[in-house]
């Protein structure tokens, strides 16, 4: 069984802070991280790899090249195989044009299914799961909380998605993209101590637009169909704030105040 | 005139009506013509978001939509993303929207993308505002968590497409428009081959966003989070939480405020022990009194706050149930 992995390397936007105050975004040193729905997708593929010989797991990112440090992690783990896509012409794609360009990779290759994450934690449009399926011809669930492993082969797939009132346990027919949400807990396991050297060069490949061949206005900002045309951080109403004690004054002033609020 | 689509709201069908302020903003004064596509019987809803059979799935929208499209589980069934995206990609061809708006449930959220590729349009995720600026329409989205706001315009030639974050806009006309209902009778050619095989209720039984009242714990309750059910008692609101309470296993994600959480615009909130980040923030939208109770009276959300209670979250819980409770019990007497 070949599983591929579509990942992405996001800031960690966790570690912003923000200045209510002054209404300002804090968003120095901000380290990159594996996003954590897309490392559910890798961690789903390592379990359903184990004790199967004959299944192959290639991760592929799509990013600058700077990203490769990351994914020579994600080789140290028991992943095949890892593919960058990245080019200068790439840069502002929008999920559009960015479904296209993987799926123009993806379409060379050969697979039973491809695992995502859901939501990404930095543009969290959840488009590109999507429209790859549509690119490809592929169903597409999102929000996938739990994979049923013993019914999961080259031919069909079973998992459940959780919805505001139930929990849904469906099938479909494979091949498709499956999405995972960090909701399912799929751990990604550590690298070992003794890999963490260890060279996964030869299990590494960066591809460019020389190999996928797009026009020059097919594909980054000039392709794209949205565009950002500012972005601001939002301003929020800061209010009036009386500082009260947790005393029987300070309980008494808010109790005062659910009553002319009318909210007693 | 312009002319949109909604789709159903497929986990609450009334609030699908929400969307025309979304079109009323697009087109500030223009007039517009609105269309809605509803599925009848919808797997993925709750019991309150599925279409009642006695006045037919169109009914709650009726006197808001000029046209309701029906669309029976007999041509395609209501999780078929396949099966619904051809039936959507055949009105656009027929009546040529300007606009098309999905709301952003889990379906729609699969459902919209697949959609714009089809239709070689752009398509804005999660929607929470709509300017006009320079006598263009901007729309406007939470980004990186919702730490930074992006304003977004579409390019190409189809239809201008977005889904739209629930909760966020308010139709508050009364309707009164005259609904020509039809169904839809194409045959569909393709479908998806998902198949449900089980459905789990689960037991959380309460939609935070329609309480006036709320009750949020975050970090600070994190060890006796069950205690704002008093509290929540006495006030006769609900409770809600942060994401810290939800990762953890604490609450449900159902009742979490905040970006990855719902939107919620209750009349009174009370966040104990929750400090602020913007993630929570953004979810928190036109709430008319914000009470904090914090050890640190700087925490972000303080800054939001009519009143800050500096002290523990819990100590201020049973304090002030006992004081409610008293005031009860000299009215009845």
């Amino acid at each position: 069984m070949n599983i591929i992995c579509v990942v992405k390397i996001v800031p960690d936007v966790d570690s912003f802070a923000y200045d209510y105050e002054n209404n300002t975004l804090i968003r120095e040193n901000i380290r990159m991280i594996l996003n954590p729905d897309d490392a559910c997708a890798l961690a789903c593929a390592l379990k359903v790899k184990a004790g199967r010989p004959d299944c192959s797991i290639e991760v592929v990112t799509m990013g600058p090249k700077a990203v490769k440090p990351h994914m020579e992690d994600l080789l140290r783990l028991d992943a095949d195989r890892g593919t960058i896509i990245s080019d200068p012409a790439y840069r502002g794609s929008d999920t559009y044009v960015t479904s296209r360009i993987l799926a123009r990779y993806l379409s060379t290759r050969q697979f039973d299914v491809l695992l995502t994450g859901s939501h990404a934690l930095d543009g969290d449009t959840s488009h590109v799961p999507a429209q790859l399926g549509e690119e490809l011809d592929l169903e597409q669930m999102s929000g996938i909380t739990a994979v049923d492993f013993e019914r999961f082969d080259s031919r069909r797939a079973v998992f459940e998605v959780e919805y505001e009132s139930s929990v849904v346990t469906w099938e479909m027919a494979l091949p498709a993209i499956l999405s995972l949400d960090r909701e399912s807990g799929y751990t990604l396991p550590y690298v070992k101590y003794e890999d963490f050297q260890r060279d996964v060069s030869g299990k590494l490949t960066i591809i460019g637009n020389p190999e996928l061949g797009f026009e020059p206005g097919e594909v980054g900002s000039d392709g794209s169909l949205t565009e950002v045309v500012r972005t601001y951080t939002q301003r929020f109403e800061t209010r009036e704030r009386r500082i009260v004690r947790n005393d029987d004054a300070g309980i008494e002033d808010v109790f005062n105040f659910l009553l002319e609020k009318g909210f007693l | 005139m312009n002319r949109i689509l909604v789709f159903q709201d497929t986990e609450h069908i009334e609030n699908t009506i929400d969307l025309l302020a979304v079109a009323e903003k697009m087109y500030a004064e223009e007039p517009f013509e609105s269309y809605a596509l509803v599925i009848a019987g919808s797997d993925s809803s709750d019991s309150t978001g599925g279409p009642s059979a006695a006045n037919g799935p169109a009914g709650p929208l009726t006197g808001f939509f000029q046209k309701v499209i029906q669309l029976s589980h007999e041509i395609v069934e209501p999780h078929d993303q396949i099966g619904i995206c051809e039936v959507l990609t055949e009105l656009q061809k027929e009546y040529k929207f300007d606009a098309i708006l999905v709301p952003a449930t889990p379906f729609g959220r699969m459902i919209a993308p697949r959609l714009a590729k089809r239709l070689h349009t752009g398509i804005v995720a999660d929607v929470t505002d709509i300017r006009q600026k320079d006598g263009r329409v901007e729309i406007i989205r939470p980004a990186y968590s919702g730490r930074i706001m992006a304003a977004i315009v579409t390019r190409g030639s189809g239809p201008v497409m977005m889904s739209v974050r629930p909760g966020v806009f308010k139709y508050s006309d009364g309707g009164g428009v005259d609904t020509e209902v039809s169904e839809y009778n194409r045959p569909v050619e393709a479908h998806s081959s998902l198949k449900p095989l089980e459905v789990k209720e689960k037991k959380i039984s309460y939609d935070i966003r329609e309480s006036d009242i709320l009750i949020s714990g975050g970090g600070g309750v994190l060890r006796n989070f069950a205690g704002l059910e008093h509290l929540a008692e006495a006030l006769q609101g609900r409770v809600s939480a942060s994401r810290k309470i939800v990762d953890r296993g604490i609450a449900p994600r159902s009742i979490q405020v905040g970006q990855s959480g719902r939107t919620v615009s209750p009349r009174l909130y009370i966040a104990l022990g929750i400090n602020g980040a913007i993630q929570h923030v953004e979810g928190m939208q036109n709430i008319e009194s914000i009470i904090a109770v914090n050890t640190n009276r700087n925490a972000p959300i303080c800054s939001l706050s009519d009143i800050v209670v500096e002290g523990d979250a819990m100590e201020f819980i049973d304090k002030l149930t006992d004081r409610i409770e008293a005031f009860r019990k000299g009215a009845q007497e």
